[in-house]
């Protein structure tokens, strides 16, 4: 009797253990299966890019949605993050005796890293989801079907458009957030000091190179990229109804912002591989 | 289709605002490592250049004025910085001028300063090679200040014992605690002050008597202020001297007269000569001396006969009488 619950047991744990590793592989299959199918998409979006007709009312639709609407979302954090990094770093930098090199520090901070990924994860965080929400209802309403049926490229009219407007306007939301967060760091040095206007834009310049400014710069192509892509790829590719919706929407976001970190990541080495550090 | 276009006229403007901020950190990044504008290029080499960097300030008389722009390595013991300066430079940076490696601040970036001479030279001309000073090398200084470090430890050690020993010496306190002590120091101070003031006055009057002998008043300001006076010194002493000549003058002739003298005594045929060298002259003097001494005595017996005579006893009574 005991022998033969003991080799139930057995073969019960064998059957636990036997589901998990299937389910491991079923989730390694599925994520090898999406980051090709993600690759593909990206393959479809660059063939289409360069192929007439250009949707270019539409891009210029997207832009002014991604870029202009983003603004205040972008320059509120942007503030707050030159702001709140200006009070937290004056302390420390008081007691090591270089109060005056805050402006330098703060300027490096932010033009270098803060800025640009700090404004991508929140341009990940509204427009991501926005367009894989928005895609993806569109996808099962079957609007986009619907699309095809009219003679419309979706593929074209949707996609190609609002990767295009992410990638070009995330840079352009870094640059304009950088400035802002570094007005935010100029009213964190004058809340308990007296600081020139001129003269702390003197001291940010002049701490910073071309070599601090590129790689940032060119680094949020790339994020804006990822963003505007993954955006895409979940909503076109979303479905069980509704559901699907708020699922594409939440992976969408969740998707991109690992991907901005790992693009991070791969942009530090470059650079250091290319001299730039 | 009209809120298009004012959608598309807020995205140019979101769009613009972004291009002229990047423009403008371009412009001053760029402003900054003389990238716009007119430059030129000096050199300088150094065995050490400090982990110095391409884009590090350059400054003149501490105002920023160019870049670096390559570091080179020549050989094994030479490294050649080249730095960018702006054009307006040329007039006022000299060829004989220093080029060393300093540091902005204690911890920040490394500048390149360059330092003119107070020598005058020829302007400097596009790479010109000026002459660089060793960089101060941190290590050095860390272990001079380790050096000191030290040094005040010890002083602090002295200082302790010092301060441990006097605080155990009883006299030490005692004296302190002494109001005596600083009565007589307030005396001694009191005194100091009156022989200050009579010293003072002492200075006072030399002065004064200094002055007066400046004037030429006074036997001391005759003697060395008075040129008459010193003319006539002049004068006596050049008589002194012409009496000195002439008593050298007289005593050599003084000394050949002896000479001559001496000469007849010994050689000459003169009375001297015979009356010391002669034999029978002696013999004749000798003779007459005995001659005369008989005729003395005889004479003396004359004169004691003459005074008992009375023909002049009276005369020699009187004589008598007067002495």
């Amino acid at each position: 009797m005991l022998g033969q619950e003991s080799a139930l047991r057995k073969r019960n744990s064998i059957t636990k253990i036997h589901r998990k590793s299937m389910n491991n592989s079923i989730l390694l299959k599925s994520f090898f299966a999406e980051v090709g199918s993600l690759s593909k998409f990206s393959g479809k979006f660059l063939s289409r890019f360069f192929i007439p007709p250009y949707e270019i009312n539409e891009l210029f639709k997207q832009c002014y949605v991604i870029g202009y609407k983003s603004l205040p979302l972008v320059g509120l954090t942007g503030f707050i993050m030159g702001l709140v990094l200006t009070m937290q770093l004056r302390p420390f930098m008081i007691d090591y005796g270089v109060e005056s090199q805050l402006p330098a520090i703060v300027g490096i901070a932010i033009i270098r890293e803060i800025g640009p990924v700090i404004t991508s994860l929140i341009f990940a965080g509204k427009i991501g989801s926005s367009i894989g929400a928005e895609l993806g209802s569109m996808k099962v309403t079957e609007q986009i079907d619907a699309m095809e049926v009219s003679g419309t490229n979706p593929f074209k009219y949707l996609v190609v458009s609002r990767v295009m407007a992410a990638t070009l306007m995330l840079p352009v939301l870094a640059i304009l957030s950088d400035a802002i967060s570094l007005y935010g760091s100029y009213l964190g040095v004058n809340i308990k000091g007296d600081t020139n206007f001129n003269f702390f834009w003197i001291q940010v310049f002049d701490s910073l190179e071309f070599r601090d400014v590129l790689p940032a710069f060119i680094k949020t192509y790339f994020f804006g990229f990822a963003v505007g892509i993954i955006g895409c790829y979940k909503g076109y590719y979303s479905s069980k109804g509704t559901e699907g919706v708020g699922k594409s929407a939440n992976s969408a976001v969740v998707v991109s912002s690992i991907m901005i970190f790992i693009l991070d990541l791969l942009a530090v080495q470059i650079t250091e591989l290319l001299g730039f550090n | 289709m009209g809120k298009q276009i004012f959608n598309n006229i807020k995205l140019g403007i979101f769009i613009l605002a972004s291009l002229a901020f990047l423009i403008l950190l371009f412009y001053m990044i760029g402003k900054n490592r003389n990238f716009f504008g007119s430059n030129f290029t000096l050199k300088s080499r150094f065995e050490n250049v400090q982990g110095l960097k391409i884009g590090n300030n350059v400054r003149y008389a501490g105002i920023d004025i160019g870049s670096v722009n390559k570091i080179e390595v020549l050989n094994d013991t030479v490294l050649e910085v080249e730095i960018i300066i702006e054009n307006k430079m040329k007039k006022i940076i000299r060829n004989n001028s220093i080029v060393s490696i300093g540091t902005d601040g204690l911890v920040g970036n490394k500048v390149v300063n360059i330092t003119s001479t107070k020598l005058n030279a020829p302007l400097v001309k596009e790479d010109d090679i000026l002459s660089s000073r060793r960089p101060i090398d941190t290590d050095d200084l860390l272990r001079t200040f380790s050096k000191t470090n030290n040094d005040i430890y010890l002083i602090a050690k002295n200082l302790k014992k010092t301060t441990f020993d006097f605080n155990q010496s009883n006299i030490l306190w005692k004296l302190l605690n002494d109001n005596s002590i600083v009565e007589n120091i307030h005396l001694s101070l009191s005194n100091l002050h009156s022989a200050s003031i009579e010293i003072n006055n002492i200075v006072k009057n030399a002065n004064s008597i200094m002055d007066h002998i400046k004037s030429g008043n006074g036997s001391i300001g005759t003697i060395l202020y008075d040129t008459a006076f010193t003319l006539s010194i002049k004068n006596t002493l050049n008589n002194v001297n012409n009496i000195s000549n002439s008593a050298i003058k007289l005593s050599d002739e003084a000394k050949e007269t002896i000479k001559n003298i001496n000469y007849e005594l010994m050689k000459g045929d003169g009375a001297f000569n015979k009356l010391l060298k002669d034999s029978i002259t002696g013999v004749t003097i000798t003779s007459s001396i005995k001659n005369i001494e008989n005729g003395t005595r005889a004479f003396n017996l004359n004169m004691e006969a003459l005074k008992h005579s009375f023909l002049f006893r009276g005369y020699f009574k009187k004589s008598s009488k007067k002495n």
